[in-house]
């Protein structure tokens, strides 16, 4: 362990930013799901939310 | 940002994915209905469709079924009537099956017998092809003892004619000369008597032959009156003799007597007796003769 490291006791955060990333691909996620849940809907039954 | 933010960031996103991961699954995997309901709903329609198909061709079928049957049981009935008529036919030829081996038992019967009765009239033929044979030889000895008795016979024969020849000569000279007497002794009213011996034969008494009536009729041809002679149509073939009396008649009433002199065969002559006065009643050719009245 270098002194300069040993020497100053700075606490070790995660930055904001990753956090931003993964709500991005939690959003991401979710938005494809309802993008491929929409496609399959209209493939199959040609219609996205009414009953046949 | 504060550590609980981060936390319900992280514990958010994870979720997010695990849910979103879920769907994905399930969309993905998840069947088809739609896809499934139209085929059901054309394997129905379809279905359907055979099932109408099928109840016409039952429909159809069994009312094809109906008129085979009653087509066959019409066939049936006429079968059975054919089953019948055969019935009957086959009694009525058993019948007359009995009846004609019933025929064979009596006709080999009767050609066993006819068999034994053919050797033994081919036994009895022989015999009388023997029997004929010896006849014929007798036959032939007696056809020759015959031609010489034939012969001997004709010798004899023309012997018999010689001696009738002279029989019938001196016959008719001793007629002539006793016609001769009669006419001369009947001029002096007396009459020839036949010669008797000076010995009589004294004969055994014997019974009387039965006396019969001659019934002979015939008729007068000719009459001569001045010589109280006259003629009839019968003579010795008809069984006329000499000194046979004949009655003439008439129309039922009585002429005279007729006594006959001469016999010829077809033809004879006699002598008229018991003439009445009055000239109707005089014999004239026509009038009937009879022996009997």
């Amino acid at each position: 362990m270098s002194p300069a490291m040993s020497g100053r006791s700075k606490k070790v955060s995660v930055p904001d930013n990753l956090y931003t990333v993964i709500l991005a691909v939690a959003l991401c996620a979710v938005v494809g799901t309802a993008v491929y849940v929409a496609f399959q809907c209209l493939t199959q039954y040609d219609t996205i939310f009414k009953i046949q | 940002m504060s550590t609980l933010t981060k936390v319900l960031i992280v514990l958010l996103t994870i979720a997010s994915i695990f849910l979103c991961g879920i769907v994905v699954t399930y969309v993905a995997s998840a069947e088809n209905f739609k896809e499934k309901y139209d085929t059901a709903s054309r394997q129905l329609r379809t279905a359907r469709q055979n099932e109408d198909t099928a109840t016409d061709q039952f429909n159809e079928l069994k009312k094809r079924t109906d008129e085979e049957k009653l087509k066959l049981s019409g066939d049936i009935g006429a079968l059975q009537q054919q089953v019948t008529a055969l019935k009957a036919n086959l009694t009525k030829i058993e019948i007359e099956r009995d009846t004609a081996l019933r025929k064979e038992g009596n006709w080999a019967s009767i050609t066993k017998e006819l068999t034994a009765t053919n050797d033994n009239q081919r036994q009895l033929l022989e015999n009388a092809l023997d029997g004929q044979k010896n006849l014929n030889a007798e036959l032939i000895k007696e056809r020759k003892q015959l031609d010489d008795a034939t012969a001997a016979l004709l010798e004899k024969s023309a012997i018999i004619a010689q001696l009738e020849g002279k029989l019938k000569g001196m016959i008719e000279d001793n007629a002539l000369l006793q016609n001769t007497l009669d006419k001369y002794l009947r001029q002096y009213g007396k009459a020839f008597a036949q010669p008797s011996p000076v010995t009589k034969v004294r004969e055994a008494v014997q019974i009387a032959p039965p006396v019969t009536d001659i019934d002979l009729k015939g008729s007068l041809t000719a009459v001569d009156l001045k010589n109280h002679l006259a003629e009839l149509s019968i003579g010795a073939a008809d069984g006329v003799k000499e000194g046979m009396r004949f009655h003439t008649t008439r129309e039922s009433k009585f002429v005279c007597d007729v006594v006959i002199l001469e016999v010829e065969p077809d033809k004879s002559v006699g002598w008229l007796e018991l003439l009445q006065e009055q000239p109707q009643n005089q014999p004239r050719a026509g009038d009937v003769v009879s022996t009997n009245l």
